[in-house]
């Protein structure tokens, strides 16, 4: 039988004692449906470790087993750098036999992911939202003879398109997931995984990357964890507008965000940055002032459940994606909106 | 030192964009394509930032040979551009890129590096703006056995290392490796400069030099795809925007609140 895996490097449990993320759950939750698709079994691959929270976890999302890779150098606390994470994966790799590997797409992961795919000789794609096993044809190609593929959905063009990708004609595939690829569904039938410990020797890994200077530590709330998001953009006009914005944000108890052109400006720092290359968020309410709705914008708000938008351009694209719609100057709604907030 | 830059002629994203929005862009009978020839073709803006953060060394006082190269036949407007902003050496690679995967791609850019006598430093920007991969990069750092470093703001070179100001989830983090490296480069970085004039013109003159895959070596087993295009398509919105209309700002401002606080999301 062959093996869909998804791996996460987060399943060890950290002080707070946290069981999977809701990232690891979506990937879980396509994984098994194309493990379903293939009638492959659905193995989660834990690189640190695994704790017993995110053995209950996996198991209301169907994983029949669970292998917890481990090595001294691994060990929460510590920084786990991608060189030693890669070299983790690809020792576990060789005894496992997974026929496909998912990845949640973290900042981290795009590092990974295609030195992996290099090593495994896999083919891979990134920043999908769905998948499928296929017999399909795959059109006019080389590989017109092969029918069984996987099929990935991807989003293109900062988002303004999507394409499917047919990986064929390798052993092994990975795929990389976008946050907020869908909805985390438990199984039907919950199951109650073994978790098989793999020791990898990584005594010998040596990063050839060195750190100089670690970022400062966060403060303050996140923008990929917040309830509540208010994002400003170009229509804010100028640089010291953006406390508008902050204003607002600190009112709801949520966050201040902003489109990458203001970033890009230097009106905020690249920190509250949403969308394609900046923060994926996924907040119930999310207020976009002044934001025109680009495309790669939209990739890093749609998943919001409630989007406000507030434009003077009555045509912009956010108003497609929003809940409720004021077409204005943000200038002057952000003061009023903060005003009825706190009154 | 010898920088080498891979770069990819794309379609300009704002007009993609554009035409997104009014439900105007046209997929080729191939199901995939995007075919309107009034889509300006033009170099992966984070590529011309990779390139940006070579003059910038240069600008420096550094030392440097700058070589830019790309994939294709139709690209020499591309790689022309490359020179006037200051490439020493253009070079091109005859071969369709619609027909290999990122694998593909990386060996040939690996081999095509190998053959010129390797290089200290090679930029990528972080993904092209098309298909938003990002893949080539790290597998070229697995080819050329070099290390990776990934989202660039701040790129400094020279003695033999590099030292770069990463822009990482938890703010900006600053690593050094040496040569060679393969640094990517983010919007963090800055704008690109644009060529002069007098540069525009001389730069008309230059001829990239063409590279034939077949001159590169490659094991055949390489260039097969594992992931093939198949499709591409515009996802449909579902506009259902409630507006929030008549009175002044501060009305609009109560309306609002008072309908998200009716259901229950503040």
């Amino acid at each position: 039988m062959s093996t869909v895996y998804v791996c996460t490097w987060n399943a060890a449990g950290n002080a707070a004692g946290g069981g999977l993320s809701d990232v690891d759950t979506e990937a879980l939750t396509l994984a098994r449906k194309v493990a379903a698709d293939m009638g492959a079994e659905l193995r989660l691959a834990a690189v640190g470790g695994v704790c017993e929270q995110a053995i209950a976890d996996a198991g209301r999302f169907g994983v029949a087993a669970i292998d917890a890779i481990e090595s001294p150098q691994l060990d929460s606390g510590a920084e786990v750098s991608c060189e030693l994470l890669l070299e983790a994966i690809e020792q576990w790799f060789g005894g496992a036999g997974a026929r496909l590997l998912l990845l949640n797409q973290s900042f981290d992961a795009r590092t990974i992911a295609p030195r992996l795919a290099r090593r495994l000789r896999a083919g891979i794609i990134m920043n999908g939202v769905d998948l499928e096993a296929s017999s399909d044809m795959i059109p006019d190609t080389e590989h017109e003879g092969d029918q069984d593929h996987i099929r990935v959905t991807t989003t293109a063009f900062g988002g303004d398109t999507r394409r499917e990708y047919a990986l064929t004609g390798a052993e092994v595939f990975i795929v990389c997931l976008s946050d907020n690829a869908c909805e985390p569904a438990p199984a039907a039938e919950a199951t109650q995984p073994a978790v098989n410990k793999v020791a990898v020797d990584l005594a010998a890994v040596s990063d050839r990357v060195r750190v100089v200077q670690r970022p400062a530590a966060v403060t303050g709330a996140k923008l990929e964890d917040a309830q509540v998001i208010v994002a400003g953009g170009r229509g804010l006009g100028e640089s010291g507008n953006f406390r508008l914005v902050e204003e607002l944000a600190e009112a709801l108890g949520g966050v201040a965000g902003a489109s990458r052109p203001i970033v890009d400006e230097g009106w905020t720092d690249s920190s509250h940055q949403v969308g394609l290359t900046g923060k994926i968020t996924k907040p119930t309410l999310y207020i976009a002032a002044g934001i025109s709705g680009a495309s790669q914008h939209m990739v890093g708000c749609c998943a919001a459940r409630n989007i406000v938008a507030i434009n003077t351009d009555p045509d912009a694209a956010i108003f497609k994606h929003a809940r409720f719609g004021i077409v204005g100057n943000c200038l002057e709604l952000l003061p009023e909106l903060t005003r009825a907030v706190k009154g | 030192m010898r920088i080498v830059v891979c770069a990819k002629q794309v379609l300009d994203p704002d007009a993609v964009n554009n035409y997104a929005l009014v439900g105007k862009l046209e997929i080729g009978e191939d199901g995939r394509s995007l075919t309107q020839a009034s889509i300006p073709r033009l170099m992966n803006a984070y590529d011309e930032q990779a390139i940006e953060a070579a003059l910038r060394l240069r600008d420096e006082g550094k030392d440097l040979s700058l070589t830019v190269v790309t994939l294709g036949d139709d690209v020499d407007d591309m790689l022309k551009h490359a020179a006037a902003l200051g490439a020493d050496e253009i070079a091109r690679v005859d071969v369709d890129p619609s027909t290999l995967d990122h694998n593909g791609i990386a060996c040939i850019l690996a081999a095509y590096i190998g053959s010129i006598g390797g290089a200290d430093l090679v930029l990528c920007g972080r993904q092209a703006s098309d298909d938003d991969q990002g893949l080539v990069p790290g597998m070229l750092a697995e080819l050329l056995k070099a290390p990776l470093i990934t989202i660039a703001r701040a790129v400094d070179a020279g003695d033999g290392s590099v030292k770069v100001v990463r822009v990482t989830p938890d703010g900006d983090e600053t690593v050094e490796a040496d040569f060679p490296a393969i640094v990517t480069i983010s919007n963090e970085l800055g704008e690109a400069r644009y060529p002069t004039m007098k540069a525009k013109m001389q730069a008309r003159k230059r001829e990239p030099s063409v590279v034939t895959v077949e001159s590169l070596d490659l094991p055949s087993d390489e260039l097969g795809r594992k992931a093939v295009l198949i499709r591409q398509y515009v996802p449909e919105l579902l506009g259902n925007c409630e507006m929030i209309e008549g009175g002044s700002a501060a009305e609009q401002a109560a309306a609002l609140v008072g309908k998200l606080r009716g259901e229950n999301i503040i």
